[in-house]
């Protein structure tokens, strides 16, 4: 297992009499892409913005292996804000060796890196133009760039891919595998459960300010990753709860959606369905990350299981 | 410290590359020059296309030897002849549009000590003035005919003259006018660097404010502390200001020592009071600037901030209603009160300190004393608010957040 660079560990924060983090905990690695996710206003920002030490947690630590207990190694961290932007009538190169600088990154280095990056992202010859002169996609790329420029060991990225086209974000998540590939420990957070799932090597889920689901991407799907069943035709919603594996059932007019435990095996599931059952159109899918977001940022899980537990 | 000063660089660098400022850095200094020379070119190139013809009627023959030798050291610009003509003669030999003036210096005129002269439309108004400079030597011409001796003649014509003499332990006190300027010079100095780098000063409301609005302050944040970035400001903006100052001289001291070259202007400007003077300035800088740099980190929208911060960014000009007061009485009650108020005091002191022959050494240290407390006091508050305010994106803040935050 890769050696872990930052571990936060009971994390607490209140805004007002609001209780916004209710110990969370997490650990990101080296070479790894942990991704933090959850709906807005789950405390993801609060959560990145507490690890930078813009924010003060009431309640518990934040450890940066490697350094001093309480000590946050700026220089060593590369941040992209989810509120970003850059200086308008400055020329970008002089805007990416201030930030090299801030970071104690030799500017002779910083400036070949610079002009490697925007060669990478399609910038090339645009180093002596203001942010001002380009379209907002290219803006972010030099955000991006502004993030990395000084060689990170930890990456932290808030919502790195909004506002981004396809074929940008696309260009954006080879870039944070290449780093992750390279070492750095990444973690980031976003809404685009398809670009998570394709990139992240770990997640965690939070919803109001609670971690509700946390661990590898492979452990998360095993263990929520199950199968739903759609099925259109007039049937009765309590017949269909009756039926083996079925936790829960959806219904909208005569549409009928059959979420399964995890532990069913489809083609006999298949098989020992009702014959009663009116079934117009049939379609048996895996639930994906999205969904799973879906289901814990409207309660639904948690819902369940507090029927469950009360039952 | 060592952030503060790679902001204040940046923030140096980038506003020195900005074309608004260079062009207001050099055409400031321009203007002034402008501003001192064209009257007077304007006035200088009149005097030199028309002299004032003064032909003067003096059937007794006293004019050439008696009279025009006073004249010599009057810079009159006069041209002056001895005519016979009579005075319509006279008029009928004018161009048109001429300067000129008949002057009847006959003996009945000067007996009767009533002496008449003619002018055209053109004359100046200025000649009635200098015209009395003929006066005394009339008068003592015609103290000489009466038989008086050249004793008795100086005893009438000089009168009665009160000397003003002013006890002190200075040498140089007899010396009243160069004293004077002795004091003005470095005041005058002081009061330019607090100018310049109060309007500098101004400039980090825009920064602070700006960088809020373009939502770049996080990133910084990211790399130093919200105090770092504060104080890099108030430094980078202080050097841009002291820039300002030293341009400023470079082009406007040479013509100032050029237009002014009785006065040993440079003699009088590095004096030991000057040091004072400077401290005063930059302890007004540090009280403005945190000042504008806590305000702008709650300002995003320039155009939609309250009256409260209006208020305050017209605080620097707050002396202004003060210079009547304090040019006629130096001393006197609303100096005094300017002088304590920490938002007046810095140009106040600048300006009483350069009118006082004698400095309040006990007010001095009290002032500053209250200074350099609400320099401390408002760079605690600044700090309070910039460092939340500066994250604030998307409005300005209220007056009731401001308190909350100051609370906090």
């Amino acid at each position: 297992m890769s050696e872990i660079a930052l571990t936060v560990q009971s994390l607490q924060k209140s805004f007002k009499d609001q209780q916004v983090l209710h110990d969370v905990s997490f650990n990101v690695r080296k070479g790894e892409i942990t991704a933090l996710l959850g709906p807005n206003g789950a405390g993801k920002s609060t959560t990145i913005r507490s690890i930078m030490g813009i924010l003060y947690p009431d309640h518990g630590t934040i450890k940066f292996h490697g350094e001093k207990e309480g000590q946050i190694p700026k220089h060593k961290i590369g941040y992209l804000p989810e509120e970003r932007g850059l200086y308008k009538n400055v020329k970008i190169m002089d805007i990416l060796l201030y930030f090299a600088e801030l970071k104690d990154y030799p500017q002779k280095k910083a400036k070949e890196r610079a002009l490697s990056y925007l060669k990478k992202f399609g910038l090339e010859g645009k180093d002596k133009v203001s942010i001002e002169e380009l379209s907002k996609g290219m803006g972010q790329k030099v955000q991006f760039i502004a993030s990395i420029i000084h060689e990170p060991e930890l990456l932290i990225l808030d919502e790195p891919f909004s506002g981004l086209d396809p074929v940008s974000q696309e260009v954006f998540k080879e870039e944070i595998r290449e780093l992750a590939r390279n070492g750095t420990a990444i973690l980031l957070s976003a809404h685009q459960m398809n670009l998570v799932e394709e990139m992240a090597d770990r997640l965690i889920m939070i919803h109001k300010g609670r971690e509700v689901i946390s661990g590898t991407m492979d452990e998360v799907k095993r263990e929520y990753a199950s199968f739903k069943c759609t099925i259109h035709g007039l049937n009765d919603e309590n017949k269909l709860k009756t039926i083996p594996y079925v936790t829960r059932v959806e219904q909208q007019d005569n549409v009928s959606v059959l979420f399964l435990d995890q532990n069913l095996k489809a083609a006999e599931w298949i098989r020992k369905l009702p014959s009663d059952i009116q079934i117009e159109e049939f379609r048996l899918d895996r639930i994906s990350l999205h969904e799973i977001f879906i289901d814990v940022a409207s309660d639904r899980t948690l819902a369940a299981e507090e029927e469950e537990k009360y039952a | 410290m060592r952030n503060s000063l790679k902001v204040a660089r940046w923030e140096f660098k980038r506003n020195v590359k900005n074309k608004s400022f260079i062009i207001s850095l050099l055409l400031t200094p321009v203007l002034f020059i402008l501003f001192a020379t064209l009257p007077t070119l304007l006035s200088g190139s009149g005097d030199d296309a028309e002299p004032v013809n003064v032909s003067v009627s003096d059937p007794s023959g006293i004019w050439a030897e008696q009279i025009e030798p006073y004249l010599s050291n009057a810079d009159l610009n006069w041209e002056t002849s001895v005519v016979t003509a009579s005075p319509d003669e006279w008029r009928d030999g004018l161009d048109e549009d001429e300067s000129a003036v008949y002057l009847a210096l006959d003996e009945a005129a000067l007996s009767e000590g009533q002496i008449t002269y003619y002018t055209t439309e053109d004359t100046p108004d200025s000649f009635a003035g200098e015209v009395q400079l003929l006066a005394a030597p009339l008068q003592q011409l015609n103290l000489q005919n009466a038989g008086l001796s050249a004793e008795q003649m100086a005893a009438v014509t000089n009168g009665i003259q009160f000397n003003a003499e002013e006890l002190s332990d200075s040498e140089q006190a007899a010396d009243t006018g160069v004293n004077e300027l002795a004091r003005i010079i470095p005041g005058a100095f002081a009061g330019l660097i607090l100018f310049s780098i109060v309007m500098t000063g101004m400039m980090i409301f825009q920064s602070a404010s700006q960088e809020k609005k373009e939502k770049v302050s996080e990133i910084v944040l990211s790399s130093l502390t919200p105090s770092d970035l504060m104080q890099g400001k108030i430094i980078g903006y202080f050097w841009l200001g002291m820039l300002q100052v030293g341009v400023w001289l470079l082009i406007a001291l040479p013509f100032v020592i050029w237009r002014f070259n009785d006065f040993p202007i440079m003699e009088y400007l590095f004096v030991p009071e000057l040091a004072l003077l400077i401290v005063i300035a930059l302890i007004g800088y540090l009280l403005f600037a945190a000042l504008f740099v806590g305000l702008g980190a709650t300002v995003e929208d320039i155009s939609s901030t309250s009256n409260f911060q209006g208020m305050i960014m017209m605080l620097p000009f707050s002396p202004l209603i003060l210079i009547g007061p304090i040019l006629s009485d130096p001393n006197g009650l609303a100096a005094q009160v300017g002088t304590y108020i920490p938002f007046t005091s810095p140009a106040v002191m600048i300006m009483r300190l350069s009118l006082l022959e004698e400095w309040p050494w006990v007010e001095i240290g009290i002032a500053l004393a209250i200074l350099v407390l609400s320099v401390w006091l408002v760079m605690k508050l600044a700090g309070k608010i910039f460092e939340v305010g500066i994250l604030l994106y998307g409005k300005n803040a209220s007056m009731g957040e401001i308190m909350k935050w100051v609370r906090s």
